[in-house]
């Protein structure tokens, strides 16, 4: 065992309310802390703490809601340390291929990302066929899935102007990431496919397919 | 018993509510369910519910007919005028209603939320263990969305006998709040002021949240960052880009990227769901094990 899984790297539990803690692993986007935050909220669901109710993974902070008539926060805190410790590097994760259409009527915004990367269109197609990306959380809206992290030099700011209305199956870029969504929504971030696959099925329980930690692949179809 | 319940006027965001769809937060859906949770609970001891959903309007109310069969009826939360066939009743209160009664929901003296919940079950599916509407997801109650007028609801079963629900008292004073997750990203001076500082509810308010207008200018050219996006509550008190305070309530977004300087403790959640625009609001921050305390002195 190295020393770094006996001493884990110092988290923040942070109540938030009166119901709920936040364990956040860093303040700012980072792969590290993402992949701890999947892992950890892997070990407290299966090795459920008494009182923990619920348990939400973020990018890089989870939320515990928790019964305050059975346990405390302070009693909590405790119990997430102890399980932070054997929150172990290995998840099993699924593997999934998406199929999406890039560009055109599909993927409005796709010209303007290449353009802006310095590359042809079908060049950052590529770029997001090939990358084999993990699924970092779910937010936003019901199934909506942010995917990451892209490499450096793919990394673009959001639209100045939001779209008031995607819609389900929309493939977005920004931020080093490609989201998914599953239903109509908002957006800022730039359109550049659209996949038939929905991540959200409120008629199964779970209705959501993908989790966090999850591979994701895109396959380009016409 | 069974009764078909014909809306005759279902006014906006008269939707179908139970206890809330818990339990979903990571699959991307919050929990609807009650803005007055407290409220919902007494109308189904009016009511001598068995369970299931109630119906939730706002202060335009309803009216509605008893187009076949018969069934308990109760009713709470803020102030409403209700008559049953044009007779007035108490409010809160509940009656045994019959084949062709009508029945009809005014606005009264306080409060954005009432409830009135039957002795049988409405006949909605579930979705996700939950008959709770959320316009949001398109999720629950009728079809995932607010009643209509001419809507008709079928209500079965038998109830467990209508009998009297404690009356509660108003509540007056501070909301009652915990700092929250991003409390240390405003300055110091700002806490210090937005302790105590005068804040009103606004007309933009609805299930997804509540608009306030910040009096003082407490957050009037505060430097506000976009943040990583975290998991979102009720009653957090999240502060947008240009300073305007919006308290998220059960239809909140699952995650935001807004800072929150605190969140409102659950027990007085309720009260505060029941604001008017216009209602004056000064925050009072608490500990969670103070809050604690409140909350089993609130139960149920």
């Amino acid at each position: 065992m190295d020393v770094r899984a006996r001493y884990p790297q110092r988290v923040d539990i942070l109540p938030l309310g009166d119901t709920t803690l936040l364990v956040r692993f860093a303040k700012g986007l980072d792969d590290e802390a993402n992949l701890r935050t999947i892992r950890l909220a892997k070990v407290l669901v299966d090795d459920l703490a008494d009182g923990i109710v619920e348990v939400v993974p973020s990018l890089v902070s989870l939320l515990v809601r928790y019964d305050p008539s059975v346990t405390d926060p302070f009693r909590l805190s405790g119990e997430i340390q102890l399980r932070l410790g054997r929150a172990g590097e290995a998840v099993c994760s699924e593997e999934h291929l998406l199929h999406v259409r890039f560009g055109g009527e599909d993927g409005p915004d796709l010209e303007d990302v290449a353009h802006t990367l310095g590359v042809s269109p079908e060049e950052f197609i590529l770029s997001q066929t090939t990358a084999r990306l993990r699924v970092l959380a779910t937010g936003f809206a019901p199934g909506f899935v942010y995917c990451g992290f892209h490499e450096a030099w793919l990394h673009v700011p959001r639209r100045t102007i939001v779209r008031p209305e995607v819609p389900a199956g929309s493939v977005l870029f920004a931020a080093g990431q490609t989201a998914i969504a599953a239903t109509e929504v908002p957006t800022g971030w730039h359109v550049i496919g659209r996949t038939d696959f929905r991540n959200f099925q409120p008629s199964q329980d779970p209705p959501t397919l993908l989790r966090p930690g999850d591979s994701i692949r895109f396959g380009a179809i016409d | 018993m069974t009764a078909r319940v014909l809306f005759e006027r279902a006014g906006p965001l008269t939707t179908i509510q139970d206890a809330g769809r818990f339990g979903y937060l990571g699959a991307g859906i919050s929990a609807s369910g009650p803005m007055d949770q407290r409220a919902y609970r007494r109308a189904g001891v009016w009511a001598g519910a068995t369970g299931g959903g109630g119906l939730e309007f706002t202060q335009a109310g309803l009216d509605l007919v008893v187009a076949e069969g018969a069934c308990d009826a109760g009713w709470d939360g803020g102030d409403f005028v209700l008559a049953v066939n044009d007779r007035l009743l108490d409010w809160p209160g509940s009656a045994h209603l019959q084949e062709g009664d009508r029945l009809s929901i005014r606005p009264g003296a306080h409060g954005n939320y009432g409830y009135l919940r039957f002795g049988g079950r409405i006949d909605v599916p579930e979705a996700l263990g939950s008959q709770s509407t959320s316009t949001r997801a398109r999720l629950g109650g009728l079809e995932g969305r607010a009643l209509r007028t001419g809507d008709v609801l079928t209500v079965s079963g038998e109830g467990k006998g209508r009998r009297p629900a404690s009356v509660v008292p108003m509540e007056a004073g501070d909301v009652r709040f915990i700092w929250g997750i991003h409390a240390d990203f405003f300055a110091g001076d700002l806490r210090v002021r937005f302790n105590g500082a005068p804040f009103r509810i606004t007309r933009t308010l609805d299930r997804m949240g509540v608009r306030l207008q910040d009096e003082s200018k407490v957050f009037e050219g505060a430097s506000i960052l976009s943040l990583v996006s975290e998991p979102v509550l009720p009653g957090d008190i999240q502060i947008l880009g240009d300073g305007t305070p919006i308290v998220l309530m059960r239809d909140h977004q699952p995650t935001g990227g807004y800072p929150r300087i605190g969140t409102i403790i659950a027990a007085d959640l309720d009260r505060f769901a029941q604001m008017r625009p216009g209602t004056p609001v000064v925050f009072a921050p608490v500990t969670v094990d103070h809050a604690h305390q409140l909350l089993r002195r609130a139960a149920p």
